[in-house]
């Protein structure tokens, strides 16, 4: 079962469940069997801003006048936005692009990486701004042990996919000579059913950060521009939540597709054979988010944020997200704790007009105005 | 019997006015009652309700997933009388 770039094979993709079928031969949408992966490519598309678009000059000397423990939730919320970004701009590429069946769905999950590419890019252009050597900033997160927790969590699923896969798409499943030894080194019996389940989990996984972990760093970045600070990074920061209700719009598609019965059978059988477990991920990534909140104020609160709040946004927010999947809401909170946040969640709101902001593409003029005689040679009446 | 403005949109089983211009979710935020919501472009999923009974006809392709009976406030209209529940 090698993966080819383009199978000769000719096939329905109607008819093939959205992974672990043939693999994409010809990229065509006149047809789709799911048609929100269609929709959710033209609006991605249509979301399509760059980092430079946005003048984050001012938000330095804001930064340089906040007291040490702001800057550092400033700065360590940036970090982990760095670190979440990191990740997704390659993992949904190299974990499902090697397992996908719809040409849709391919180029969903193409145009989803990238979009958190120049997610990435964006964090560069704020932390340039901020520091003449941003460098110790980045280095450290591979450094702090805060964020190592995190990441160590979100890439585990995803590795395990990956590493599964690769074995699968060189040595077949057959394991008579080679053995499948997995990530943590340990002989593991390897079937698609297995594989299958690695690919359910790394979902659920990927879907609880799209959905819990974005949205805790989104609400100390808006906590900072309610009270008019660093609102250059707060822009940056509602353009990518408003690329990321998308991202996370598909995860949950995913899920509920299998969960509904309405793709792959074997995943609906999944779907509830990894229940409990799909629900221990999004409990611990919450767990994890508060831990987080802990750290981030740990010299001291903000106004308009602290601990408790946040803490009780990450309950909050995971009620919403584990609802939209099937889940009981797990915990008591029932209204939002910072309603606040919602006008920076809208997505109509971030349309401007070019000349009304500082988009540096926006050029006054662009046709040559000067006309010369000369030009008008040709012309005869 | 023509007069339109007689359409009711029931909420959680209290009864609330409906213009037919504005989407659902206007209509309940017009009258003071709060509703989750965050793109109001259909693709988020936040006013995602139930749909008691009536129609809705969407203003933008709903892309948020909806299961049957569901419906999304942000992005609908109705020209009857209708009624929907929140989720929880």
């Amino acid at each position: 079962m090698a993966y080819t770039t383009f199978s000769t094979l000719s096939n329905d993709a109607m008819k093939e469940p959205m992974f672990f079928g043939n693999p994409v031969n010809v990229a065509r949408y006149d047809q789709q069997k799911f048609e929100v992966f269609e929709k959710l490519i033209e609006k991605q598309l249509s979301f399509f801003w760059r980092p430079e678009e946005i003048d984050v000059s001012r938000d330095r000397i804001d930064f340089l006048n906040l007291p040490d423990h702001e800057q550092h939730i400033f700065i360590s919320n940036l970090k982990y936005q760095t670190l979440l970004d990191s990740i997704q701009g390659r993992s949904p590429n190299m974990a499902l692009l090697p397992i996908v069946s719809l040409p849709e769905l391919e180029t969903w999950i193409e145009t989803w990486s990238f979009s958190e590419t120049i997610h990435s890019r964006s964090y560069t252009h704020i932390l340039r701004n901020l520091f003449t050597d941003p460098n110790e900033v980045f280095e450290d997160i591979v450094n702090n042990d805060e964020i190592q927790k995190r990441a160590t969590d979100i890439s585990f699923y995803y590795d395990g996919l990956i590493h599964a896969v690769q074995f699968m798409q060189l040595h077949g499943l057959e394991q008579n000579e080679v053995p499948y030894v997995n990530i943590e080194g340990e002989t593991e019996k390897l079937t698609l059913r297995d594989i299958k389940k690695k690919l359910y989990l790394c979902v659920c996984s990927i879907n609880a950060l799209e959905a819990i972990r974005f949205y805790v760093s989104f609400a100390c970045s808006f906590a900072f521009a309610e009270r008019d600070l660093l609102e250059g990074n707060a822009k940056i920061i509602k353009l990518i939540a408003r690329d990321e209700a998308l991202h996370l719009n598909s995860t949950q598609q995913m899920l509920n597709l299998w969960a509904d019965g309405k793709d792959d059978p074997e995943m609906a059988e999944i779907a509830i054979e990894c229940f409990a477990e799909g629900r221990d991920i999004f409990l611990k990534a919450a767990e994890q988010e508060k831990e987080w909140a802990q750290y981030l104020f740990k010299d001291g609160s903000m106004i308009g944020l602290n601990e408790e709040i946040l803490c009780q946004y990450v309950e909050y927010i995971a009620n919403q997200r584990m609802q939209a999947i099937g889940y009981e809401a797990p915990f008591v909170v029932k209204t939002n704790p910072i309603p606040w946040i919602n006008h920076w969640l809208v997505s109509d709101n971030v349309q401007v007009a070019p000349q009304e902001a500082e988009i540096s593409s926006y050029l006054v003029g662009q046709i040559n105005s000067t006309v010369d005689s000369e030009d008008l040679s040709s012309f005869e009446l | 019997m023509a007069n339109n403005m007689s359409s009711k949109l029931t909420y959680n089983g209290k009864q609330y006015t409906l213009d037919e211009e504005a989407t659902l979710l206007e209509n309940l935020e017009k009258q003071a009652v709060s509703v989750e919501f965050h793109c109001r472009d259909g693709h988020c999923g936040a006013c995602r309700s139930q749909l008691v009974s009536g129609d809705v006809s969407y203003t933008t392709f709903p892309m948020a997933y909806l299961k049957d009976g569901e419906v999304l406030l942000c992005c609908s209209k109705s020209k009857k009388d209708i009624t929907i529940k929140s989720l929880s």
